[in-house]
C-alpha cells in the first residue's frame, strides 16, 4: 500500500491515541493534533492527504478548521467525526467540502475504509488533472502544428509566385549590366552609380531567392533518398565545410565519435544540411575564439548527434522561439530565420527529434536524435504536419 | 573565332521574362525565338529550325512536361533544357527521363544557362553529324548495290 499522509485531529487524547494505534496496526501511520490550531500549523509545514477531524473541539470548531483546510489546501480530503447529537454538523461539513462524516462511536473498519476511499479520490483527481494538462499540451501542439501546416501551404504558394517576378528582375538587371558593358555606354554620365545600384538589385535578388528556395525546399514536395548513412562521416563532411571559417575565427572543433557508430538508415543529404546549419549557427554564436564539440552516441534503437558551443548561450525567453519560422537574432540579411525551423522539420520528417539546451553564459547544446531504422516510406512521404494532426485527432476521438 | 548562333526557342508564360532573357541571349550572340505556351512552342518548331528549347515546366494549359513529350515525339533531335521551381525538382527528374537534356532552377544564373545551352547545342550537332554519316554510308551501300 502506498503511504497515505494522515492526520488525526481530536481534543480527546485517549480516543485519538487509541485510533492512531489501531490504524497503525493495519499499516496506516498517522500524525496527531489536539486542536484546530495545531492541525492548521501542521498542515502549514507538511502536506497531508487525509485529515480525520473531530467536529466538537474547544477553541476553533471542526467546521471552522474544515473551511480553513478546503480554502488553503484544496487537495487535502477531510473526514469529519461527529457526536450522535450533532450529526447535522456532518451534513453541514459535507456542504463545506468534507469528503464524508462518521458518527461517534465509530467502527474502526468504517474509518479505515473511509480513509482509503478519500485517498482513492485524491489519486483519481490527480490523474484527471494530469490528463487535463496533457490534453491541454496536446491541443496547444496541435494548434501550432496546424498553424505551421497552413503556413507551409501559404509559404510554398507565395514562394512560387514570387520566384517568377524574381526571375524577371534578375534577367532585367542582367540585361542592364550587359548594356552597361557595351562600348557605346562606356562614357555614359554617372555610369558608375548606375552599376553600383545594379549591384544592389542583383544582391537583393540573390537574398530573396535564397529565402524562397529555403521555403520551397522545406515545404515543397518531400523527396527523400534513404540509404545507409554513417553519421560520423556526415559530421566530418559538415565540419570540413566550415573548418576554414572556424579557423579564421580561432574556433576549435572537437570530435567525440569513439567508438565509431554503425551506419543507420536515413537521408544523408538532409542530415548533412541540418548538421551544417547547426555548425554554422555555433560558429556565429561564438563569433571568435571558443570550442565547438560534436559528439555521436549510440543509444539503443537510435543515435544522437550533439553540437555544443561555448558561446554566450540563448536567453530563456528565446529558447521556445528559436524553432519558429522567421525568428532570427542575426541582423537583417544575415539570417533567414528559417534554419532551425527547417532543421527541426527535416529531423522530425526523418522520425527523430531536435532539442536545445542552453543557459546564458554556458553555451548552447543542440541534440539530434535519429532512429536507426526508418519505417514505412508512405508514412515518411506524408507531410509532417498532417500526420501530427491526424494522430492527435484520433487520440481525441478515443 | 566567329560564334555560330544557337537557335533557341524560349518558352515561358511570363512574357517579361521571355523578353528580358531573350534580349540577353541575343546580346551574347544567340538567335532567340519567343513563345508563351506549349502550343505556341510546337507551332514554332513546325515552321522553324531550332537547336535548343528552353522550357518552363509550370505553365497554364499545356504544361512543360506535356510539351516536352510532344517535342521528343515529333522533333526528337531538338534538345530541351527545363526551367523548374525549387520545389518541383521531381518534374525535372521526370523530364530528364523523358529525354530532356538538362534542367535549371528558377531563377537561374545566366552563366549557367549559357554553358548548358552550348553543351546542349553541341550534343545536337554531334547527333546530327552521326545521322549524316550514317545516311552517307547507307547511300554508298545502296549505290554499291546497283
Amino acid at each position: 500500500m502506498e503511504t497515505i499522509r494522515l492526520l488525526l485531529v481530536d481534543d480527546e487524547d485517549h480516543f485519538r491515541q487509541t485510533i492512531a494505534k489501531r490504524l497503525a496496526k493495519r499499516g496506516l501511520a498517522s500524525e496527531q493534533a489536539a486542536s484546530g490550531n495545531e492541525c492548521l500549523s501542521i498542515l502549514d509545514k507538511k502536506a497531508m492527504d487525509v485529515v480525520v477531524l473531530d467536529v466538537k473541539m474547544p477553541g476553533m470548531t471542526g467546521i471552522e478548521v474544515l473551511r480553513n483546510i478546503t480554502a488553503k489546501y484544496p487537495e487535502t480530503e477531510v473526514i469529519l467525526l461527529t457526536g450522535q447529537a450533532t450529526a447535522s454538523d456532518g451534513v453541514e461539513g459535507i456542504k463545506s467540502g468534507a469528503f464524508d462524516y462518521l458518527t461517534k462511536p465509530i467502527e474502526l473498519d468504517h474509518l479505515f475504509n473511509k480513509i482509503l476511499q478519500a485517498y482513492e479520490k485524491i489519486r483519481r483527481s490527480d490523474a484527471e488533472q494530469k490528463e487535463a494538462e496533457y490534453r491541454k499540451q496536446m491541443e496547444q501542439q496541435m494548434i501550432v502544428t496546424e498553424r505551421l501546416a497552413s503556413l507551409g501551404t501559404l509559404a510554398a504558394g507565395v514562394a512560387h509566385e514570387i520566384n517568377n517576378p524574381l526571375a524577371i528582375i534578375r534577367e532585367s538587371a542582367g540585361w542592364m549590366r550587359q548594356l552597361f558593358d557595351k562600348d557605346e555606354l562606356k562614357d555614359m554620365p554617372r555610369r558608375k552609380e548606375f552599376v553600383k545600384a545594379l549591384d544592389k538589385v542583383e544582391k537583393s535578388v540573390e537574398r530573396a531567392s535564397r529565402i524562397t528556395h529555403q521555403l520551397l525546399g522545406f515545404f515543397g514536395k518531400s523527396e527523400s533518398a534513404l540509404s545507409q548513412v554513417n553519421l560520423a562521416e556526415l559530421a566530418g563532411e559538415a565540419i570540413h565545410l566550415i573548418a576554414h571559417e572556424a579557423q579564421n575565427r580561432d574556433i576549435r572543433i572537437v570530435r567525440q565519435m569513439e567508438p565509431l557508430p554503425d551506419t543507420i538508415w536515413s537521408d544523408a543529404y538532409q542530415i548533412r544540411q541540418v548538421l551544417l546549419n547547426l555548425l554554422t549557427n555555433a560558429v556565429h554564436a561564438l563569433n571568435s575564439e571558443g570550442t565547438i564539440t560534436i559528439a555521436i552516441e549510440d543509444v539503443g534503437d537510435s543515435q544522437t548527434i550533439t553540437v555544443s558551443d561555448t558561446g554566450p548561450g540563448i536567453p530563456r525567453e528565446n529558447l521556445d522561439k528559436i524553432f519558429e519560422p522567421f525568428f532570427s537574432t542575426k541582423s537583417p540579411g544575415q539570417g533567414t530565420g528559417l534554419g532551425l525551423f527547417v532543421s527541426r522539420g527535416i529531423v522530425e520528417k526523418l522520425g527523430g527529434t531536435l532539442e536545445v539546451a542552453s543557459k546564458i553564459g554556458q553555451g548552447a547544446r543542440f541534440s539530434i536524435r535519429l532512429p536507426k531504422h526508418l519505417n514505412g516510406t508512405d508514412e515518411f512521404h506524408e507531410s509532417r504536419g498532417k500526420k501530427w494532426v491526424e494522430k492527435i485527432k484520433s487520440r481525441f476521438a478515443e | 573565332m566567329i560564334k555560330i548562333p544557337t537557335r533557341v526557342l524560349l518558352v515561358d508564360d511570363e512574357k517579361d521574362f521571355v523578353e528580358m532573357l531573350g534580349l540577353r541571349l541575343e546580346e551574347v550572340g544567340e538567335n532567340v525565338t519567343p513563345a508563351h505556351s506549349g502550343q505556341e512552342c510546337l507551332q514554332v518548331l513546325e515552321k522553324k529550325e531550332i537547336d535548343v528549347v528552353i522550357l518552363d515546366i509550370l505553365m497554364p494549359g499545356m504544361d512543360g512536361i506535356a510539351t516536352l513529350k510532344e517535342i521528343k515525339r515529333r522533333f526528337p533531335l531538338v534538345e530541351v533544357i527545363m526551367l523548374t521551381g525549387h520545389g518541383t525538382t521531381e518534374s525535372a527528374v521526370k523530364g530528364l527521363k523523358l529525354g530532356a537534356y538538362d534542367y535549371l532552377l528558377k531563377p537561374a544564373h545566366f552563366g549557367e544557362l549559357t554553358v548548358k545551352l552550348e553543351s546542349a547545342r553541341k550534343r545536337k550537332d554531334e547527333q546530327a553529324e552521326r545521322i549524316r554519316k550514317a545516311e552517307v554510308k547507307l547511300l554508298l551501300r545502296k549505290s554499291g548495290d546497283i
